[in-house]
């Protein structure tokens, strides 16, 4: 059943225009930027710091780069649309009802949102990564793959570092979608779910820059997004990707406990 | 009809009922939508369930469909208490709630695939033959690969009710399920509630419309400001409120005050009166009267329509509270 | 109603759960219980660190640096806050280090014969070899930047240049990325003239190898700098660690051509050389130890105007009867630079410097 349940979830958000959308919008973003490096060409030190600075020739770190660079706007707005259409949408159209009459408890429903969101998080994340290798490959040419230590992976290696960070860049997508789908649950206008989550992604971000509020700064989700970088270097250190993962771990338990809580005690 | 083997058995001075609610009661902040709802839906019974807008018909419905919590009171649904028994009982129950919920960008077909997909009791290959089933049942095969957003209203009123009909139900609720129907398509609804009816579901109509309720309903409860004010069998209630008799006469002090010395309620109605036939008969109203000296032309039968009943069920309490003058006055003219 | 009471309650709980975790890592690493150890004197504890031989490890080092240096864009390295690095050795010179710099890394490879140093900001590799007569050209840039990153070495020197300047004392037992060791005082006799009160070295009780350097200043009970390893692991390293292949789009070059651009490029490392450079003058022995330069007149001239605001920034003006120029302090130490050109710098209240700075050739 609940199996049957997840299919129809994840066949639904498919069949959304505004999901294909925003998959069509977020393949173009490894597409655009291995074009535009390949476009720099051969000009001196150009090109963006860091990450960005070992793009040229090295196509296989593009879908690294290109998550890392959606991680801290792109990602976030897209799991906050589906988060904001799973619960507040639903509730909008009136559809919320019929499920929880089918009956659908609420707990197994948020589960499904849950599964429907992760299940896109994943597809969408492997699916920039896998367009970012073919755009990186076909602009930028690879030879394996070079990391910010200077070494150079194979292909193989390569392709294992960049399935790492798409479970990594998911898992904080996720993670911030559950926050969304507790806001979700408290309100049927979608609008609020996505303005509610952008603004705090980008309000954590400035609060970020301030080493005044450094007290602040571990309890940010957004402070775990630079350390997942940790994954192109060579040998890969764990702590700061592990310290990510957890922090995002506590936002997933705490949007899930409060979405349950809320949907619980909710009248629809 | 089977819902619970051992009700009967047990309490066997109820008949069986589908769905009863004991002292509901709902509110939301200090406003009291819903108080003292004891409601009573016999299995098998086509119940309408009437009252003005606000009356707290569709809160109740919620809280029978346990999308809404009550503050106080208890619900019984199909055997089970609620919330607690929600996911044995509910996928037993079809429901059309607050107008039809669907996604705008799927077709009908979609839409109905998707409600059929978390309905417990439906087997995974079924879903496809059920959905094509309740698509025909309301007319709605042809226009099923549109996309929802551009259905009419009746057609998304037909959606819904599709989606209440996936499974053979025991109890099904349509909240005024003729919203934005013509009159064929009224028709359409009325003779899928009867033919669940015949097929021993139990209905719950909610309506405004009285002449649905009575064309459709064996069973009538009548909400005012958020309460029960009456229910029961349609045909005795009608017969309980509706005994008056019209009485053409050109005599009208005459027989007024004949009918007051005989105790007997009456007002001038038109040109003549209407007698009430609470405590009294027709052959001793015109008795009465004729005794008095008055000519009577013709007397006929009051037969209360649900109009009626309705406008004074809900009326009587406004009477209550705003144009007590009105009382007195009529006492006194007694 | 039970079920919906237990199921809210579980889902408090995680919500609780969550809120915990974010306040547990959001503290800092605990230090642990101090394990217990067998005493040990400070004189054979500080005879083991000297004579120690740490072997091959890998490990994180942390630095902590609440120096009060200003925070400059183009060396983030040096600005307040946690900085990390990883060092690998064989215990037998080879070694690499990994600076993390933002998102970019700087990475140096000694494999034996050959120094890469690998920056991927500009994606380009420094390659310093041994030169035939073995002399060793220029390998003191990228060494002395990985040695500063290790916390060993920097104790054993601390330790060696002090030791006679210092009241030594063993004060109990602290546990450093995950093993237990001594914790090392080295207090400035009473006669030092010098900014810092004490240095603490947690030394490693199995292996004597310092695991953490922390420098307390007058005044404050926090440490003004503390490196130390945040994780280590002894023994044998994976070989490759030490090998070093330039990536195939890298630029490679050499630290004289290097050397050549950046002095174009940054400033602020004419003033580096000039303390570094070939004269510097030692005045003093042991903590107040001073060491002075003179910056030729042309090298002060050629300062490039944002540079110099830069300095004027973080300096304060100052004079005396040996001149005048701008004194630039941090918890640790003080610099003097007189208007002149000569420099003087050590860890040392401003006064000694002026007292200093005359003896300057």
């Amino acid at each position: 059943m609940i199996t049957r349940q997840f299919g129809s979830e994840v066949r639904w958000m498919l069949r959304r225009p505004r999901t294909l959308i925003g998959l069509f919008g977020l393949v173009l973003v490894p597409i655009v930027i291995s074009f535009g490096i390949w476009t720099a060409g051969e000009d001196e030190g150009g090109g963006p710091p860091g990450l960005g600075a070992i793009l040229q020739g090295n196509g296989m770190v593009v879908p690294i780069f290109t998550l890392f660079l959606s991680l801290n706007l792109l990602l976030p707005l897209v799991a906050s649309i589906w988060a904001a259409d799973g619960l507040a949408g639903e509730a909008q159209h009136g559809t919320l009802r019929g499920l929880l009459v089918a009956p659908v408890s609420r707990v197994r429903l948020l589960f499904v949102k849950l599964f429907g969101l992760a299940a896109m998080s994943l597809f969408a994340v492997t699916l920039m990564a896998v367009v970012g290798i073919i755009a990186g490959t076909a602009f930028l040419g690879t030879d394996g793959m070079m990391t910010l230590s200077g070494t150079t992976l194979d292909t193989g290696e390569g392709l294992l570092r960049i399935a790492l960070f798409v479970v990594l860049v998911t898992f904080q997508m996720v993670s911030i979608g559950a926050v969304a789908l507790a806001v979700s649950a408290a309100t049927e206008h979608p609008l609020v779910v996505q303005a509610a989550t952008m603004t705090t992604i980008i309000v954590f971000q400035v609060l970020g820059q301030f080493s005044s509020l450094d007290w602040l700064h571990p309890f940010l989700i957004t402070t775990g997004f630079p350390g997942l970088i940790d994954v192109m270097r060579d040998p890969v250190p764990l702590d700061q990707i592990w310290d990510s993962t957890l922090l995002a771990g506590c936002y997933l338990l705490i949007g899930t406990g409060l979405a349950a809580m809320r949907l619980i005690t909710k009248d629809n | 009809m089977t819902t619970s083997t051992s009700a009967p058995v047990t309490a066997p001075s109820t008949t069986a009922v589908a769905a009863r609610t004991r002292g509901l009661r709902k509110e939301y902040g200090s406003t009291v939508a819903v108080d003292r709802v004891d409601l009573e839906l016999p299995q098998g019974a086509v119940l309408g369930m009437l009252g003005p807008n606000g009356s707290g018909k569709t809160t109740t419905i919620r809280m029978l469909l346990g999308l809404v919590r009550p503050t106080e009171g208890e619900i019984e649904l199909l055997g089970r208490r609620l919330p607690d028994g929600a996911e044995q009982v509910l996928p037993h129950v079809g429901a059309l709630v607050e107008g039809p919920g669907f996604h705008p960008f799927l077709s009908g077909r979609e839409n109905l695939v998707r409600c059929a997909a978390f309905e417990p009791l439906l087997p995974r290959k079924q879903i496809k033959q059920a959905v094509e089933e309740a698509l025909d049942r309301v007319g709605l095969a042809q226009a099923a690969h549109r996309r929802y957003r551009g259905y009419s209203l009746g057609m998304k009123q037909r959606l819904g009710l599709a989606g209440a009909l996936l499974v053979p139900r025991k109890l099904v609720v349509l909240d005024e399920p003729t919203n934005g129907l013509d009159p064929a398509g009224t028709r359409e609804i009325r003779k899928i509630i009867a033919e669940l009816h015949a097929a021993g579901s139990t209905v719950l109509v909610s309506s405004h419309l009285l002449s649905e309720v009575e064309a459709t309903c064996t069973h009538v409860a009548v909400l005012h400001r958020g309460t029960v004010v009456a229910q029961g069998e349609l045909t005795e209630l009608l017969q309980a409120g509706g005994s008056a008799l019209q009485v053409i006469t050109p005599d009208v002090e005459k027989a007024l005050s004949a009918l007051r010395q005989a105790k007997i309620s009456a007002r001038p109605l038109g040109d003549g009166l209407r007698v009430e036939l609470a405590g009294t008969s027709a052959p001793q109203v015109i008795e009465t009267l004729v005794q008095g000296g008055a000519r009577v032309f013709e007397a006929t039968r009051w037969k209360t329509g649900l109009e009626e009943l309705f406008a004074r069920l809900t009326e009587a309490e406004e009477a209550e509270r705003g144009m007590s003058a009105v009382d007195t006055l009529d006492g006194g003219s007694r | 109603m039970n079920n919906r009471k237990v199921t809210l309650a579980a889902a408090a709980a995680g919500v609780v759960a969550g809120a915990a975790g974010l306040g547990l890592l959001a503290m800092p690493a605990g230090a642990g219980q101090p394990p217990t150890l067998p005493d040990v004197s400070a004189e054979s504890l500080v005879e083991q660190v000297l004579t120690s031989e740490p072997g091959a490890f890998g490990g994180t080092v942390q630095v902590d640096n609440k120096l009060g240096l200003p925070s400059i864009a183009e060396i983030p390295q040096l600005a307040d806050g946690k900085h990390s690095a990883r060092i690998w050795t064989d215990g037998n010179g080879r070694f690499r280090a990994a600076l993390p710099n933002g998102q970019s890394e700087q990475t140096v490879v000694h494999d034996g014969k050959t120094t890469w140093s690998w920056n991927s900001a500009d994606n380009e590799v420094t390659k310093a070899e041994r030169k035939p007569d073995g002399s060793k050209p220029d390998e003191r840039k990228p060494d002395a930047k990985a040695e500063a990153a290790n916390p060993a070495e920097a104790a054993k020197q601390v330790v060696g240049l002090t030791k006679e300047f210092s009241d030594i004392s063993v004060d109990g037992t602290a546990r450093v990325a995950n093993r237990a060791a001594y914790e090392l005082v080295l207090t400035p006799k009473a006669s030092e003239k010098t900014l810092i009160r004490e240095v603490r070295i947690a030394v490693d009780s199995e292996l004597k190898m310092p695991l953490r350097v922390a420098v307390l200043t007058n005044g404050t009970s926090e440490p003004a700098g503390m490196v130390g390893f945040s994780e280590i692991n002894v023994g044998p390293q994976d070989p490759k660690l030490f090998e070093f292949t330039p990536p195939a789009q890298a630029k490679v070059t050499t630290p004289e051509a290097k050397e050549e651009r950046d002095r174009d490029r940054s400033p602020e490392l004419g003033l580096e050389q000039a303390l570094q450079g070939e004269n510097p003058q030692v005045f003093g022995t042991g903590w107040d130890t001073v060491v002075g330069a003179r910056i030729p007149a042309e090298a002060m001239s050629q300062v490039p105007a944002e540079a110099q605001g830069l300095v004027d920034r973080f300096t304060k003006k100052v004079s005396g009867s040996w001149g005048s120029g701008k004194v630039f302090t941090t918890k640790v130490a003080t610099v003097l630079i007189a208007d002149d050109g000569r420099v003087v710098a050590g860890a040392v209240p401003e006064q000694v410097l002026f007292d200093t700075i005359g003896q300057v050739k």
